[in-house]
């Protein structure tokens, strides 16, 4: 009798230790089962970037008259929300994607939060500077060698909180993008992805 | 009896022919639309009852493939919900080049879908790549 109590004692022991496993695992992000969060997560980036390139793509906005490719800057893509959000998060997916299409060219020369790679310039200040002599001049760039962009991608995503009922709030993210062509201040293209949340007014959305 | 069995047979005959009705171009539903001998207010909770408990759901009537404008892989999938009940399920779609080896992309995520119960729906969806030739579609249970 004694044994089976321990026993008994044990297994509700290892059951409750289980139960309160904060034990860390590795999201499978190929197939992630897991809850739907108030907040925005890497799930939801996902989706808008999916559909904000399928859409940029099939709209033929990309198309090039006369063939080759457009050069591209990514502007500011503002974070409306109640988060901190790095909005590189959905714009480096778009980019990578459209750059793989093949429809454009990135440039890393300018762009929204400046120059995306900062080294083009610091090159061209040791061009310019004194320790420039200490390069092989044919491997230094030379002026006006820099392709200015054609279209900017510029939008916003913002938030929306809204009182669902007594217990539920709802929160409501807007993904906004557009393509505008910079010679000419025409948007060519422009999607709204909206990603809507319902729970517990007790989830904080920030 | 005998007329109880018939009426339940005439009703379970009505409630069949209103579940193998496909959804029109113009969807007028239950409730909005006039009732009918198959599709009122005593054979509806039969209809619903049957429908759930033979597992009526999503089913795919066609995809159509073909390359758009700028020569990339276009997929429309057209669909239908056989149930009663709005039916929310997630999909991805995977492209494949002429090797049959798949394009490994950012587009290719599970996305959301919905489809109201005994309504037509269409999912579209653009290849990234040129390179694209076929595609794969998985579905599963919106968590």
């Amino acid at each position: 009798m004694k044994t089976t109590t321990s026993v008994i004692i044990t297994l509700a022991g290892l059951l409750i230790a289980g139960c309160g496993s904060s034990e860390t695992v590795n999201i499978d992000v190929m197939n992630d089962e897991g809850k739907a969060v108030m907040g925005l997560d890497y799930r939801d980036f996902n989706q808008a970037a999916s559909e904000m390139v399928q859409s940029m793509i099939s709209s033929g906005a990309l198309k090039k008259s006369g063939g080759g490719r457009y050069v591209m800057t990514t502007a500011r893509v503002t974070n409306d929300t109640m988060q901190r959000i790095d909005t590189d998060q959905l714009t480096a997916k778009i980019e990578q994607e459209l750059m793989n299409s093949g429809q454009v060219v990135m440039t890393a020369a300018v762009g929204g939060k400046g120059a995306p790679d900062e080294m083009i310039y610091e090159m061209r200040d040791i061009r310019d500077s004194a320790t420039g002599d200490e390069f092989q001049q044919e491997t230094l760039a030379g002026k006006r060698t820099l392709v200015a962009p054609e279209l900017s991608t510029s939008g916003a995503i913002q938030q929306r909180n809204v009182r669902y009922d007594n217990n539920r709030q709802q929160v409501e993210y807007y993904f906004r993008l557009r393509v505008t062509d910079l010679t000419t201040g025409l948007v060519f293209w422009q999607n709204e992805t909206i990603i809507g949340k319902r729970g517990s007014n007790k989830s904080v959305s920030w | 009896m005998k007329t109880i069995t018939n009426i339940l047979l005439a009703v379970l005959l009505f409630t069949f022919a209103a579940c193998d009705q496909q959804p029109n171009k113009l969807n007028i539903r239950s409730g909005i639309r006039s009732d009918t001998l198959g599709n009122n207010i005593v054979t509806r909770p039969v209809a619903y009852a049957f429908s759930a408990l033979i597992g009526e759901s999503i089913e795919i009537d066609e995809a159509i493939l073909g390359r758009n404008d700028t020569g990339f892989l276009e997929l429309n999938i057209n669909g239908h919900n056989r149930s009663y009940n709005t039916k929310r399920f997630r999909y991805k779609i995977e492209w494949l080049d002429a090797n049959g080896l798949m394009i490994q992309t950012k587009t290719s995520t599970w996305l959301p879908a919905s489809a109201t119960g005994k309504s037509s729906f269409s999912l579209k969806a653009v290849a990234p790549r040129v390179e694209a030739e076929d595609f794969r579609m998985d579905t599963k249970k919106w968590e």
